[in-house]
């Protein structure tokens, strides 16, 4: 080797060629894109998050979710990610995603937490996964009410998709009826309705609302906020939560085994209070039966964080179709458009 | 071939016939200017590296039982990860790297250390970003960008501590007398160079002037490949020129061959960082580039393991002796590993089914530990005596070291090679639930546990082999401590 400056410059320029070529020019490539929207500018996606949501962002970082979750969909040509369903016992069975993810899904992302592993599923859709009206959750018996009949018949399509907790109390009404595998969602499929017939009981009036439109309004801002702000009332002891509400992420944060003994997640225990039960059980306390319940007397209330988290992950959803991206199912939008990601 | 024929000569002694007293004298000077400030990186490096071993064992554990300790913030899987990681990346390896640098720049640069105290204010500072990084995970303060979690006050703490440290790398080169430079000056130069360019470029568009959406994600993996490989790399590939010809007493066998490996892979080993992003949402060009980039890489792998293969042939039989031989040769040939692997799986046919699973981390423990720290315990081998005037205690030690360090590392590498296939197919297959792929890595998972054991083991037996060279507890002899009897009568040469 010749001298000293050349040797420098030549270290130097070799990583500046690679920054050039890897960070400077994609940033001008797509460093700035835009919100899309139709031609009235409404349908504006993606927007920015709830407060809330971004700060459910900062506790999924703190936590290191994004060391086992994806948040990204790889092009069908590319892998098998939008051909997974998130849960088979489910109708009809939430989809990892309808079409990949692309730059513009990412944009108010800070970070943007692509993930690098699947030790757990992709949560790229996860909010889209929530019933179709948060509020619209299935008419619970009440809590007053421990000797509800469990529906049965369709405990077998329960056991194999998310089996019930392993809890020795089972001679309380512990098979869950049909509700793992039913999504009791109005509108969303009706065979719901003979699997838990509603009682017209004190929690009916609270979901009024028939909420026909089956896909999740794209504001992504908006519903997170408020299905975090006001879960769905509390479900009863009976019975599991409707899978991917908030009350179903709660639990699943707090207990993931005993919503599905094949998880390998950590709890999250120190994102939830245990207190005593003041008056009336709170909304939001966690039903759990059997091994970890809270014991008489005592209630288990997610923290701010937790109802942040799960804000967050509620609002993660791709599912509104973009110009540049092919869905799998196509929508309205132009389903050929230029794909400027692909091989 | 007969090792015993073999001329085997004490290391420090090897071309002592034909430079004389002087040289000699000179270079037990350059050693005992050095001793405060190596001695000091490699202290706090072991104690990162034994932090970091437990942290690995706890989140090895942790994975396949999920429930152990999880009910404190503090011990959650998703901050001991990170935690585990970034002691290893900044605690012990950069540690053990800046040390074993400075020692052979002073050196090679044939000058006694100028300015010790610019190091140790640099080092102090370091490590105090390291802790305070480590200690801004664990309450929860990190980024979310992996290999840059260090929130922003340890970041930059961090990052005053290296600026002392590379204006001293700097002036030293000035100070350097003779003005051939050696291949391994080539590789440390590069190295003390890189980083502040790519750890100032990653924080700026991170933290300062945030770049939008997946194009944090693409500088993040820019700037962690080019960590592994322009930092990491660099460093190791430096020091085992420099090691492997010093043992064996002989030169290089190519110095062009040489000259092409630093260019080939200072221009594309920095192009790769996109290849970890394969079919993410990015434009398709930036994952090719670093693709192709990668399968050049095998140009600059191929003409370095070359340039050791025919340096050291002939004299493999030496590895049976010379502890810093065995450990820089075996690191040697796992850089051959870890770049075939990185090219197998960063080609999109594999990716499809190895990207999200665990087989990224056997490729960055073959990087980080088969290649980088093996190559650095053999580093250690061979300068700490040179500081502390003793030579190493006992040669049973540095057998367990090698031997558990070996198979602990095989055992891992194999271990989450073969669950990371499992659970990638697995994962591809839609007809099976999403947890068939988790349920199926776990008992790979938990042979890596296993593997995680026996590397437990070989560092705190090489701790505590570290502590008694420090506390002048080696041996006072006039003959390096050698891993088997070299001649016929062994009391004067065995350990013990």
């Amino acid at each position: 080797m010749k001298g000293f400056t050349p040797l420098v410059l030549g270290i130097f320029a070799t990583l500046a060629f690679s920054w050039l070529g890897l960070a400077y020019i994609p940033d001008l490539q797509i460093g700035h894109l835009d919100p899309q929207s139709d031609e009235e500018g409404t349908d504006i996606y993606p927007m920015p998050k709830s407060g809330m949501a971004e700060r459910g962002r900062r506790i999924y970082v703190a936590n290191g979710c994004f060391y086992c979750h994806s948040e990204q969909l790889r092009a069908d040509y590319a892998a098998a990610d939008i051909d997974r369903v998130r849960d088979a016992a489910l109708s009809p069975p939430p989809k990892w995603g309808d079409r990949r993810s692309a730059p513009r899904d990412y944009i108010f992302d800070r970070p943007a937490l692509l993930g690098k592993m699947r030790m757990g599923p992709d949560l790229a859709n996860i909010g889209k996964a929530a019933p179709a009206e948060e509020e619209a959750a299935p008419p619970q018996p009440s809590p007053a009410n421990p000797a509800n009949p469990p529906a049965p018949g369709a405990s077998p399509a329960a056991a194999n998709a998310s089996p019930p907790p392993a809890n020795a109390a089972a001679q309380q009404n512990a098979k869950p009826a049909a509700q793992p595998s039913t999504p009791p969602a109005p509108g969303a499929s009706p065979a719901a309705a003979n699997a838990s017939p509603p009682p017209a009981n004190a929690a009916a009036q609270q979901n009024a609302k028939p909420a026909p439109q089956p896909p999740n309004p794209p504001a992504a801002a908006a519903s997170p906020a408020q299905a975090a702000a006001a879960p769905s009332p509390a479900a009863s002891p009976s019975e599991s939560p409707v899978p991917y509400s908030a009350a179903w992420h709660h639990q699943h944060l707090y207990a993931p085994r005993s919503l599905n003994l094949d998880s390998d997640m950590p709890a999250y225990k120190f994102l939830y209070e245990k207190r005593r039960v003041g008056g009336e059980q709170s909304a939001d306390a966690i039903n759990l039966r059997g091994e970890g319940a809270p014991g008489e007397g005592w209630e288990i209330v997610p923290t701010y964080d937790a109802k942040c988290l799960v804000a967050y992950l509620m609002s993660l959803n791709q599912s509104h179709p973009l110009n540049e991206v092919r869905s799998a199912v196509p929508p309205a939008a132009s389903p050929a458009a230029a794909k400027p990601a692909a091989k | 071939m007969n090792p015993t024929e073999i001329p085997l000569k004490s290391p420090s002694s090897v071309t002592d016939l034909s430079i004389g007293d002087v040289e000699q004298v000179e270079r037990a000077l350059i050693d005992a200017s050095t001793r405060v400030p190596v001695l000091m990186f490699y202290a706090s490096a072991v104690v990162w590296l034994l932090l970091g071993t437990l942290l690995a064992a706890f989140t090895s554990f942790k994975l396949h039982s999920p429930d152990l300790l999880s009910n404190v913030a503090v011990m959650t899987w998703g901050r001991i990860r990170p935690a585990h990681l970034n002691v290893m990346l900044y605690g012990w390896a950069s540690n053990v790297g800046m040390g074993t640098a400075i020692w052979l720049m002073a050196r090679l640069c044939r000058t006694t250390l100028r300015h010790p105290l610019l190091l140790v204010t640099g080092g102090g500072f370091w490590n105090l970003g390291v802790l305070l990084g480590i200690c801004g995970i664990l309450m929860g303060d990190s980024t979310g960008y992996q290999w840059l979690e260090f929130p922003s006050y340890a970041a930059w703490t961090l990052f005053v501590g290296y600026s002392l440290i590379a204006s001293w790398a700097v002036l030293m080169f000035r100070f350097r007398r003779g003005d051939p430079i050696y291949i391994t000056q080539w590789y440390l130069l590069a190295a003390f160079l890189w980083f502040p360019w790519m750890y100032l470029a990653a924080q700026t568009m991170l933290f300062v002037v945030p770049v939008q959406g997946v194009l944090q994600a693409a500088v993040n993996w820019w700037y962690a490949n080019n960590l592994l490989f322009l930092w990491f790399g660099s460093l190791a590939l430096g020091t085992a020129y420099y090691m492997i010809p010093k043992v064996i007493g002989r030169p290089v066998y190519s110095y062009h061959l040489a000259a092409i490996g630093f260019w080939t892979y200072a221009f594309f080993a920095s192009w790769t960082g996109m290849q970890r992003l394969v079919d993410g949402p990015f434009p398709a060009w930036m994952i090719t580039a670093s693709i192709a980039a990668m399968i050049l890489c095998i140009i600059p792998v191929a003409t370095v393991g070359l340039n050791h293969h025919m340096t050291m042939r002939g004299y493999f039989p030496l590895m049976r002796y010379s502890p810093t031989l065995r450990f820089t040769v075996f690191g040697a040939m796992s850089y051959t590993a870890f770049s075939v692997l990185g090219v197998v799986m960063s080609l999109r046919s594999f990716a499809r089914y190895l990207q999200f699973s665990e087989v990224s981390v056997a490729y960055s423990h073959l990087g980080l530990y088969a290649f980088f720290s093996m190559i650095m315990f053999g580093a250690m081998y061979y300068i700490v005596p040179r500081l502390v005037g003793r030579e190493w205690r006992f040669a049973s030690l540095i057998k367990i070291h090698f031997w558990a360090s070996v198979y602990g590392i095989g055992l891992m590498t194999l271990m989450l090679l073969a669950g990371g296939m499992v659970q990638g197919m697995n994962m591809d297959n839609p007809s099976l639930p999403f947890t068939e792929s988790t349920q199926s890595v776990l008992p790979y998972l938990r042979g890596r546990s296993l593997s995680g054991i026996l590397m437990t083991v070989a560092h705190f037996v090489f701790a505590y082999h570290f502590l008694l060279m420090l506390l002048g507890l080696g041996r006072t002899a006039s003959v390096p401590t050698f891993l088997n009897p070299v001649n016929p009568d062994p009391e004067d040469v065995i350990a013990h």
